[in-house]
């Protein structure tokens, strides 16, 4: 139950610029052959969409933690909506990020 | 996936995983009635059945065996062949209750796990379906350090997980179903706490990608994810197989694999491919050495492309 004393987060979501700086990151580390402006914000990462499997996804994981200063646990927030999508990424990184 | 208890002979021929899931599940009950002794007795009909009913099975065993052996397989080797993957099937029954007093292990290289593991990181233990994995839990009653998590795949993780819950709830707790980031995410949590995180590394999870080897002096394909995991995540791996010897004598090796600890990314490809190579001549030099533990019941050797092994 809310009080007042609770500050729960804003949902905050992520710029354009913000976005696309991930999706550098992702072409980057993973050695993608699209470039950063082809990958969908919407298109799941996973199979169908960039195709990716769950050790790149684990790089991509690794890679963000690192530049974003984000803490990801197993038990965390719902890690595969976050992975979901490039725009789902994003929206993670810009509420949680500590640098 | 759902479990097929009553699955005929086709499949089982065809899905080796499935008869090995089976098989475990007939040994339990026997075991847990009868004692490893009289159980035995039964591990016979279950080779004699595999050689009889099995048609897939006994053409694959006969493949890898000439290979293996230098010279044709007869029949009482492919029988010997099916009694090793029962006894060692039969076998994880006890081992995963803790019944160490009924073996006889000799180890070799458990030098290299220790200084490997005092470097407080973790390490990947890869081994293959070759002689019993489960044996390391031998190793594991003498050193808490030791617990090992096996990633696998998810399927395969629930009903082993179910299982193990049959035979000894507290086994339940060491498998991490591989496929999505939260279980990524674990593996990297275990090796940060110093842990072992264990795979067998020659059979694909899914669509991974394979790389040609050879094995035997034969095109085989080997999938790269377990590797390409223990590179991204910087870690040493260890080799390990537990080679079953007759009787209740099994001996335990471990090798080292691959260092990924201090591997810069432009050189991680040719360190992982270095890798996958190394893992073939261990296999190689495994399986000439202890010929009727190779468990893998498919066609094994493949040109490149166009191995389809089944989900592991």
């Amino acid at each position: 139950m809310n009080t007042m004393q609770d500050n729960p987060k804003p949902n905050i979501s992520s710029t354009a610029d913000l976005q696309r700086e991930v999706a550098e990151l992702m072409v980057e580390c993973l050695n993608l052959e699209v470039t950063a402006d082809q990958i969908i914000p919407d298109a799941p990462l996973y199979g169908e969409g960039l195709g990716l499997d769950s050790i790149d996804v684990l790089e991509v994981a690794l890679v963000v933690s690192k530049r974003y200063g984000l803490q990801l646990r197993s038990d965390g927030a719902d890690n595969r909506q976050v992975f979901n999508s490039l725009r789902s990424l994003s929206d993670y990184i810009a509420a949680q990020r500590t640098r | 996936m759902t479990p097929h208890p009553t699955a005929g002979q086709a499949a089982w021929a065809h899905t080796p995983e499935r008869s090995s899931m089976l098989m475990l599940r007939v040994m339990t009950w026997i075991s847990l009635r009868l004692g490893r002794r009289a159980a035995r007795g039964v591990l016979h009909l279950i080779a004699a059945y595999f050689l009889l009913f099995a048609p897939a099975s006994r053409r694959a065993s006969s493949d890898y065996l000439g290979r293996a052996l230098g010279r044709p397989a007869r029949w009482r080797d492919l029988y010997r062949h099916f009694f090793t993957f029962a006894a060692t099937i039969h076998d994880r029954v006890y081992l995963v209750n803790r019944r160490f007093d009924l073996f006889d292990f000799e180890v070799h290289g458990e030098d290299t796990l220790h200084r490997l593991l005092a470097g407080g990181k973790g390490l990947f233990l890869m081994g293959a379906h070759l002689g019993s994995f489960e044996v390391i839990r031998a190793i594991g009653r003498k050193h808490q350090d030791l617990r090992v998590a096996m990633l696998m795949h998810e399927d395969n993780a629930q009903k082993i997980n179910s299982m193990l819950a049959a035979i000894n709830p507290e086994a339940v707790q060491d498998i991490i179903g591989l496929g999505h980031i939260d279980s990524m995410l674990r593996v990297r949590e275990r090796l940060d706490a110093g842990g072992i995180v264990g795979m067998l590394a020659d059979r694909t999870p899914g669509n991974d990608t394979l790389y040609p080897v050879q094995i035997l002096g034969a095109d085989a394909n080997l999938p790269i994810g377990p590797f390409r995991m223990a590179a991204l995540l910087r870690r040493p791996v260890v080799f390990m197989t537990g080679l079953y010897l007759g009787g209740n004598r099994y001996a335990i090796h471990f090798e080292p694999l691959a260092d990924f600890s201090a591997v810069a990314r432009g050189q991680r490809d040719a360190a992982l491919q270095a890798a996958i190579t190394r893992y073939a001549t261990l296999l190689d030099q495994y399986c000439r050495k202890a010929p009727y533990n190779w468990f893998n019941f498919f066609d094994f050797w493949q040109p490149a492309d166009t191995t389809m092994p089944p989900k592991s």
